[in-house]
Order: structure tokens, then C-alpha cells, then sequence
């Protein structure tokens, strides 16, 4: 699970280059809105990714 | 109701997992899926939506192309073209026991003899696949996989042996005292096995190329009398095959968009550019090709279609045309596709803004 705040421009890059992070996304959604004050929206981001060590 | 208007390419994404009342079942939104491909004339949606286990359609309207080659289509990435078939490659776990190994292949004859699909050849892993279950933040459906890699080489192997698709089996754990799983027989929980199996799909598709579909091998599930009719596809028979197999028997070739197309007729091939509409459901605009789209200009209908999530236009302020039902998604495509505005259908009309 990622939390990540929403920034300007379209969501689908910043959600991507943040799970790139982690791995190779195979699979993620956004799974939640937060908001928890007068900034941005946070994202809640549930996602799988290839790992390093060969997991998925 | 009939129409003469060129067909209006939809796409139609019901995320598997995350238990919709229409959707989240074995294949309970292949009704919506074919009134949505009558609308619409071209509906491209993924296995989640079409797979009823025993239960299948086939109509040439609808281009079956697995989760995540729907979201790199939706990103451009890829384009589409629709074959009369193609070859599917049998690819099975060696962690599946030799009798239910057995079952499967014989859908594979029954869909050979009965059919006419062209299925083959057969590759089992080197090792157990080693699937697990698990639940995320949200109560969303997911999984991991033990042995990717040994799924990749069988991968390759069919395709070097000239399968042009793969179904993919993989043996699943049994948990047949779960709650969880009671309560998706009886209708109201979500579907344990399928985040698992959109991430078995999701890596072979994305490494080969090719289409790619899973079905799990569970054990035979004792009879419950209690059996919701959206869940009961999957109780027909032993396999949750022969839906994948007819699925991927014409589902159309997945082509690099950065390519040029090595095809006499590119206006075979349908694109991104040529998608009019994508219809989802309402709490789960979150996902990649919904956001895609989105970011095209292209138009959204949000039907209201309950789920776990909550994650809809005024959350992501997206601007889209919502839709009570898939019967009324229906009729929002039909008016797209026949070049009417959406909002002169609806009262009271404002009247057109003038600018100074």
C-alpha cells in the first residue's frame, strides 16, 4: 500500500513513477481518496510489482 | 432498435477483486457485456468481464484482451487485431495434482471436438507456480506468485513451439471452510482467487506479447443449496477452463503501437485514437485505463455498479457522464455512437451560455 499526494497533472504518471520505486507494477488501483486538511488529496495505491528477488 | 451508424469502439472495465455487484462474479456482467457490444458495435473488455468458468459467449463484436494489455491499450502503447484464431498454448502448474491435471486436459479435447478450437501444444512448469491469497488496505482481492520465472519459461516454451496465446492454469490453495468464501457463494463477498490470477495474467501477457487468460485448479466444492446465480457458473464441472479457451480462441493479436504494422490492411487494426467511450463502474475510477481515457478527453460513463471502493469522479474530479444502470450505459453509448449530445437528453435543458 502506497500513500501518495496528488499533485498537479494527470495521475496515472505520478502513480507510475512512484510505484516504480518498488519494482515493476504489474497490477495497481487506486484504492482510496483521503483528505486530510486543506492541501492535496493523498491516494491511497494498492498495488503488486516484480520485486528484485524474483517474487511477484 | 437498430442503428446505421459506424460502430463507436467502448471499452468496458470491471475490476476483478473488488466484489461489484455486477462483475465480481463468474462472469455475471456478460449480459451487460453483450447490450454494451449491440450499443455499441465494438465493445473491448477483459477476461474478468466474459469468464463464466463453464459459461461463455462469443461474439464478434467483443475483443477479449487481458487486464493489463487493456491498460497499455488504453495508454497507446498497443494495438489491436482481430483474428478468425488463434492457436492457445496449454500452460499448467506443476503443482497440480495428476487428477485434476487430467481433468483440464480433457476441456482442452472437449473444446478441440466440440468446438473446434485450436489448442496446443501443452507445457508444464518446471516447478510449482506457488500461488498465495491475500487481502489488501481496502478488502480488495490480491496475490503473489512464488515462482515467476518458472512461469515465464513455460511461457516462452509455448510460444517457441507456435502458440499464438496461452491459458494458463495454476493451482490455487483450497479453503473451502473460508467465510470469505461462503459468503462469494452466497452473493455478497469478494472473489479471493481473482487478484491472484489478474497477477498470472498480467506478468505472462506483458513478457510475451501475446493474449493470455488464467484459470485456476481448485478441488471440487461440496454442493450448496444456498448458491447465488451469479456464482454459479463456476459449479458446473471441475475447471474453470473452457471459458478462457473460447475467450482466447479469437482474441484479437496485442501489436506495438511504436512499430510500423507488418499487415497489408492497418485499417484492420483498431487504436486508442479510434475509442469513443469507456464504460466503468462508478466507486472504481481508479485504474489504469479509466485514467487513460480520461486523460484523452475521451468520455467516461460511470454506472452505478456497487463495489468496495469509493474511488469515483468527485474523488478524482474527473468529469463523466454517470449511467444508473449498464441498460442505461447502453443508451448513453447508443447516443454517442449516433453523434447526439448526452445532455439533451436529460431535463431540464439550461439554456446555451452565451460568451462576451
Amino acid at each position: 500500500v502506497l500513500q501518495l499526494e496528488r499533485r498537479p497533472g494527470p495521475l496515472r504518471l505520478q502513480i507510475e513513477a512512484a510505484l516504480a520505486a518498488y519494482g515493476r507494477p504489474l497490477r495497481w488501483a487506486i484504492t482510496a481518496v483521503h483528505h486530510p486538511g486543506a492541501g492535496e488529496a493523498v491516494l491511497q495505491i494498492e498495488a503488486v510489482v516484480l520485486s528484485g528477488s524474483g517474487g511477484a | 432498435m437498430t442503428t446505421t451508424a459506424t460502430p463507436l469502439p467502448t471499452l468496458l472495465v470491471i475490476p476483478t477483486g473488488i466484489g461489484c455487484a455486477v462483475g465480481g462474479y463468474a462472469g455475471d456482467a456478460l449480459p451487460a457485456a453483450r447490450l454494451l457490444a449491440a450499443a455499441s458495435g465494438c465493445l473491448i473488455t477483459h477476461p474478468n468481464v466474459m469468464n463464466g468458468a463453464a459459461l461463455y459467449w462469443s461474439d464478434p463484436r467483443i475483443h477479449y484482451v487481458e487486464g493489463s494489455s487493456l491498460d497499455r491499450f488504453a495508454a497507446g502503447e498497443l494495438l489491436l487485431r482481430p483474428v478468425r484464431r488463434q492457436r492457445v498454448g496449454l500452460l499448467l502448474d506443476a503443482g497440480i495434482e495428476p487428477e485434476l491435471r487430467l481433468r483440464h486436459l480433457q476441456v482442452a479435447d472437449g473444446c478441440r471436438a466440440t468446438l473446434g478450437l485450436d489448442i496446443g501444444p501443452v507445457v508444464t512448469t518446471e516447478r510449482p507456480l506457488e500461488v498465495s491469497l491475500s487481502l489488501g488496505a481496502s478488502g480488495v482481492s490480491w496475490g503473489q506468485l512464488g515462482q515467476p520465472q518458472a512461469l515465464l519459461e513455460a511461457g516462452y516454451r509455448l510460444k517457441a513451439s507456435g502458440a499464438t496465446a496461452i491459458a494458463v492454469v495454476a493451482r490455487f490453495p483450497d479453503d473451502p471452510e473460508s467465510e470469505a468464501l461462503a459468503a462469494y457463494r452466497q452473493g455478497s463477498g469478494v472473489d479471493a482467487l481473482a487478484g491472484a490470477e489478474a497477477v498470472i495474467s498480467h506478468l505472462l501477457s506483458r513478457e510475451l506479447g501475446v493474449p493470455c487468460a488464467h484459470a485456476p485448479a481448485l478441488s471440487p466444492l461440496a454442493l450448496d443449496p444456498d448458491l447465488d446465480p451469479r456464482a454459479a457458473g463456476e459449479e458446473l464441472g471441475f475447471t474453470f477452463l473452457p471459458c478462457v479457451l473460447v475467450g482466447l480462441s479469437r482474441a484479437p493479436d496485442l501489436l506495438p503501437a511504436a512499430q510500423p504494422l507488418p499487415m497489408a490492411n492497418p485499417a484492420a487494426v483498431i487504436g486508442m485514437d479510434a475509442v469513443g467511450a469507456v464504460v466503468a463502474p462508478a466507486g472504481a475510477l481508479g485504474g489504469a485505463a479509466v485514467l487513460a481515457c480520461a486523460e484523452r478527453g475521451i468520455p467516461v460513463i460511470a454506472v452505478d455498479n456497487p463495489c468496495l471502493l469509493n474511488v469515483n469522479a468527485e474523488a478524482l474530479g474527473l468529469e463523466v457522464l454517470p449511467a444508473a444502470s449498464y441498460s442505461e450505459a447502453a443508451g448513453l453509448l447508443l447516443a454517442l455512437r449516433e453523434g447526439l449530445a448526452p445532455a439533451a437528453l436529460h431535463r431540464p435543458l439550461p439554456a446555451v451560455a452565451a460568451q462576451r
